[in-house]
């Protein structure tokens, strides 16, 4: 069955070749096929399908996980776990629509109950990101700089569910409807957060 | 700072915000996929239907309580006062007891099933000492005379007459001085 899953992943990757070749636009329809499909293998039990989602956003996971604060070390965790969870919750999975949401949520409760058991105990971390080098001239590079960081301070002090809205829209860019289904909230109610969190950022960096 | 600036500034830190995973490090979480997916299976129990339907914990808490409640009910406690079933919720909130409710309810329905079948099923769930780990649930005769007999800590022990004798003797003294 599974050998049977491959082929046909298999024959849909050479069909979407043929497709983008003739026509670019559909690249989008494919992406959505793609996650139905992927959605749908999961929901069958493929192995293989574990490990696609693995490939597709394991890196997504861990950097959500430190732009939420956690370090190195506790995101990796929190990365490990949040895969075990959603092993664990795949019937949850509706169709590859909901595929990041569900993902990003399960990765949001992980990371919610982390900071619960440590409440009291420890603070966000302040460790910070192994930066690359940036292209922009020396001029341009310290104020731009200055204000990028100015800007990562800020959203390490919202409050938890801001932090979150911020994150999941901005740095995870997620859509409206894909980070409100992440945050477990109606999309009225993320668009309102994602406000007040625009606020609050913009009244503590000047 | 203008808002169209920081939402500039917003779409730059990504980039920023960004570092390499660990060389292996997909592997290990690779490593701990389940040979089987199984599916979870929605709404079979309480704490399932609270994750399905997302609701709050404050509401997750409340439905909690009017299941035990509507359990304790249904499965012979109707004589009892509100006191036993306020210490019902206390044994399931304080978490040791956590799921004998649900283990209790069940015990009965087998017990029932059993008796149907005609065999010799005594059973104490209703009225049980869940306290008491020595307390007698249920019990019922094996083709040799023994016993099988099921008690409060759920353990299952296959005792001779004599032996069921002293356990419900050491019962009925511990009821009686409480």
């Amino acid at each position: 069955m599974e050998k049977k899953a491959n082929f046909t992943e298999q024959g849909f990757e050479l069909a979407h070749l043929i497709n983008v070749q003739q026509n670019p636009d559909r690249n989008q329809e494919y992406q959505r096929q793609k996650r139905d499909s992927l959605a749908a293998r999961l929901r069958s039990g493929d192995r293989t399908a574990a490990t696609e989602l693995v490939d597709l956003y394991y890196e997504q996971i861990y950097l959500y996980m430190r732009r939420l604060g956690h370090n190195h070390q506790e995101s990796e965790d929190l990365t490990q776990e949040s895969f075990l969870n959603a092993w664990r919750h795949i019937g949850q999975l509706q169709d590859g629509k909901a595929l990041n949401g569900w993902l990003y949520r399960i990765a949001g409760n992980v990371s919610r109950y982390h900071w619960r058991r440590q409440k009291g105990r420890k603070t966000v971390s302040i460790e910070e990101f192994d930066v690359a080098d940036s292209n922009a001239d020396d001029t341009n590079k310290a104020v731009y700089n200055e204000q990028l960081e100015r800007l990562e301070n800020a959203i390490a002090k919202l409050p938890m569910k801001l932090r979150q809205t911020v994150v999941l829209h901005y740095l995870q860019n997620l859509a409206l409807t894909e980070a409100a289904q992440a945050a477990g909230v109606r999309q009225g109610t993320f668009k309102s957060r994602l406000s007040r969190a625009l606020k609050v950022l913009r009244k503590n960096i000047d | 700072m203008e808002e169209e600036r920081l939402k500039q500034l917003l779409n730059k830190l990504p980039e920023r915000m960004s570092e390499p995973v660990r060389p292996g490090f997909t592997e290990d979480i690779k490593a701990q996929i389940p040979q089987q997916l199984r599916l979870h299976k929605m709404g079979m129990d309480t704490i399932n239907i609270i994750i399905d339907l997302r609701i709050s914990r404050l509401a997750a808490a409340a439905a909690i309580i009017v299941t035990i409640i509507l359990c304790a009910h249904f499965f012979g406690l109707r004589e009892s006062t509100g006191g036993e079933i306020i210490q019902a919720i206390e044994y399931f909130l304080a978490g040791e007891q956590a799921g004998r409710s649900g283990m209790l309810a069940d015990m009965k329905v087998v017990c029932e099933e059993m008796v149907k079948e005609g065999k010799e099923v005594v059973y104490y769930g209703a009225s049980a000492d869940l306290a008491n780990r020595f307390e007698v649930l249920m019990y019922w005769k094996l083709p040799d005379g023994k016993y099988r007999v099921i008690f409060s800590d759920l353990s299952i022990a296959t005792v001779s007459s004599d032996m069921l004798i002293l356990l419900q003797s050491h019962m009925l003294q511990e009821r009686k001085q409480k």
